[in-house]
């Protein structure tokens, strides 16, 4: 009963200083906005990763000469930077140590940004060029959708052959031409086409179809571009998985030829330390952004905290003749309270408004499903709120204890 | 039970500390106002009225001494109950009206209901009864800046009375008004003495203070005089 008149009493004070008002107001929205934006958008990355995370097929590990993320000090970079590319002489002997302990091997050498043509058409030169052996397509989880894979002899041989991820294939080929037989340009350079894989779709919102897999011969003797190779490894079994990894750190130490004390100077690659690099890079991002967002919203309160006071003093007078008509010490402390707890309210809804707006743009950018944060939406709710209450109780709690004498005292 | 004493002061002083220099505004004081008991105060600028009035209403605590209020001790009330006699025990006037200059008369009238509990359609038809009363029943809707000095002061009589205090107090509610309108709003409180409200006012004008039954003279804090007419 009285905390609705209390209710009606807050807005219309703030109703009068409407400026003023919306200018906290939008402290508040900017605080919860870039927190809103920022989790709504690594939600969305997080969903895409876990879908694109059948990128290396079951049981399988990789051997590279990096790790996928790199975090600290710039010592620990240079030592990174320091360390050779893996050879294929290296990959050679790994495979002869490793085989026997292995479902399957496979070596892979990319080359990122290529262009490639068939007659009058043209990829754009983002089409990752990659030298790899008959086992790449069931080391990644590709299936041959059209034609053959790269067979034994191509590798052997060196040939010219290529098969297209599907991406390549419709560009080139768009009419749904057989791409069978027919000869591209990749940099200049010429491949018969022999087969086209089947789709796989985006993962951390990138194509995985936009590549051209030749034989890795073919690559090494022709190809400039020289890169570290990348080895994949299936095991036997999901029970010798973890014995293979450790059978393939001594095979490829074997092949680096490290001594004892060296350390090893490549890194193990399985589906968990990806989630675990990208969760470091989440926990990165997310961190940043709350630290943001804390600093943003505690601007936000004492911009909350200086308004009221300002309010207090202004409006001493009416605090003065609401007591000396009745008006008990904890129904003024609730009408300012209730003041500062709408602005911050009414900050954060536009905040998660245009927070989750902000967050689905990048998702449908990423041609992700929208998201809703609903844990982050409750979470800067009640922050908000508790802002609002926390920073509005000093000034609150003055004009509660105003003397009514003082308060009426003409200025 | 003519004569029952509604309001005793014993010894009451309340003291300023102005630096090393302490203002004795109001300096023991005995004082008792009787049920339908119709006073002026009278005194110099700066001998204790407003201060010996704002104690009355509760809005100020004395410095030591005794103030009954209905046999009440008020020195042991805390704040809750000290707004619930300021709500419904007492009707306080001022001279500068204070009203809230965003409300309309019917808002500022109703406001100690608000506080009292009472539901919208009751508060807003008593606030309509009240300023009748007061004879503003034309200006209901206007806001204080649109009256004049006598209606904003019946305006702020009207808020007073709203509750039914038995107990009416005016700091100077003449103070602001002119000879003629002055002596409207006496008419007022005569009416609400005859009706049986115990009323005490603030004055510096002899010819309202005609109006009461009883003058007490104040000067330097003391009781100067108190004479019954
Ligand atoms: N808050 C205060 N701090 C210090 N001294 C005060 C305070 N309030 C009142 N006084 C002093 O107390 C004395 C009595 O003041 P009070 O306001 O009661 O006088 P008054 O009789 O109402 O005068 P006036 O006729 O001018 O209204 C004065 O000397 C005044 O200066
Ligand atoms: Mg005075």
């Amino acid at each position: 009963m009285l905390l609705r008149e209390t209710i009606i009493q807050a807005i219309s004070s703030l109703a009068v200083n409407k400026l003023r008002s919306w200018l906290t107001i939008m402290g508040v929205a900017v605080g919860v906005f870039s927190i809103i934006a920022v989790m709504t958008a690594l939600d969305a990355v997080d969903k895409s990763v876990e879908s694109g995370l059948t990128s290396l097929g079951a049981n399988t590990f990789q051997i590279q000469k990096n790790p996928a993320t790199v975090f600290g000090s710039g010592h620990s970079r240079n030592l990174l930077a320091n360390r050779k590319d893996i050879t294929y002489q290296q990959a050679l002997l790994f495979k002869k140590n490793m085989q026997s302990q292995a479902r399957t091997i496979g070596f892979i050498i990319i080359s990122p940004a290529n262009q490639a043509k068939y007659a009058n058409l043209s990829t754009n030169p983002d089409v990752t060029l990659t030298g790899g052996d008959e086992n790449f397509s069931l080391a990644n989880g590709f299936t041959v959708a059209r034609g053959r894979n790269i067979a034994e002899n191509d590798i052997r041989y060196a040939r010219n052959t290529a098969v297209l991820g599907s991406e390549v294939a419709e560009k080139l080929f768009p009419s749904g031409e057989n791409p069978q037989n027919r000869f591209i340009k990749v940099n200049g350079e010429v491949y018969n086409v022999v087969g086209v894989f089947e789709k796989k779709g985006a993962a951390f919102g990138q194509s995985q179809d936009n590549f051209v897999l030749i034989p890795i011969t073919r690559y090494l003797d022709h190809i400039n571009e020289k890169s570290s190779l990348s080895i994949t490894i299936e095991a036997l079994s999901r029970k010798q998985y973890q014995l293979a990894i450790d059978q393939a750190i001594g095979a490829m130490r074997l092949a680096r030829g490290l001594s004892i004390k060296e350390k090893n100077d490549f890194e193990i690659r399985t589906n968990e330390s990806l989630i675990d690099s990208f969760r470091d890079i989440k926990i990165a991002i997310g961190t940043g952004a709350f630290i943001i967002s804390f600093m943003a919203l505690l601007t936000a309160g004492v911009g909350i905290m200086n308004i009221m006071l300002v309010s207090v003093t202004e409006r001493t007078r009416e605090i003065g003749i609401r007591k000396s008509i009745g008006a008990p010490r904890r129904t003024i402390l609730q009408q300012f309270l209730l003041e500062s707890f709408f602005l911050s309210l009414v900050g954060g809804v536009i905040g998660i408004l245009a927070g989750t707006t902000a967050g689905n743009v990048v998702a449908w950018k990423f041609n992700l499903p929208p998201i809703f944060p609903w844990i982050w939406i409750t979470v800067s709710m009640v922050v908000c709120s508790g802002i609002g209450m926390a920073f509005g109780l000093f000034p609150a709690w003055k004009a509660a204890n105003l003397d009514p004498v003082e308060a009426l005292r003409p200025k | 039970m003519e004569n029952e004493a509604v309001i005793t002061m014993k010894s009451l002083c309340k003291f300023y500390e102005m630096g090393d220099q302490v203002v004795h505004a109001l300096d023991a004081i005995n004082l008792d106002f009787e049920r339908n008991d119709y006073a002026a105060i009278m005194g110099p600028s700066g001998s204790g009225k407003s201060t010996l009035m704002n104690i009355i209403g509760c809005l100020d605590t004395p410095t030591s001494g005794s103030y009954e209020l209905n046999h009440q001790s008020v020195a042991e009330m805390d704040d809750d109950e000290l707004a619930r006699i300021r709500n419904k025990e007492i009707g306080f006037v001022f001279q500068t009206f204070n009203l809230l200059p965003r409300l309309n008369c019917l808002r500022n009238v109703e406001l100690p209901l608000i506080y009292a509990g009472v539901p919208p359609e009751e508060r807003l038809q008593r606030a309509e009864e009240a300023l009748i009363k007061v004879g503003l029943k034309e200006r209901m809707t206007h806001k204080p800046a649109e009256l004049s000095g006598g209606q904003i002061q019946r305006v702020a009589i009207a808020r007073a009375l709203i509750n039914k205090p038995s107990i009416i107090l005016a700091d100077e509610p003449t103070g602001n008004l002119d000879t003629a309108t002055s002596h409207d709003i006496m008419d007022i409180f005569g009416a609400l003495s005859n009706a049986g409200n115990t009323i005490i006012l603030i004055t510096h004008e002899e010819d309202i203070a005609r109006y009461t039954r009883r003058i007490i003279r104040l000067r330097d804090g003391k009781i100067e005089s108190d004479n019954r007419q």
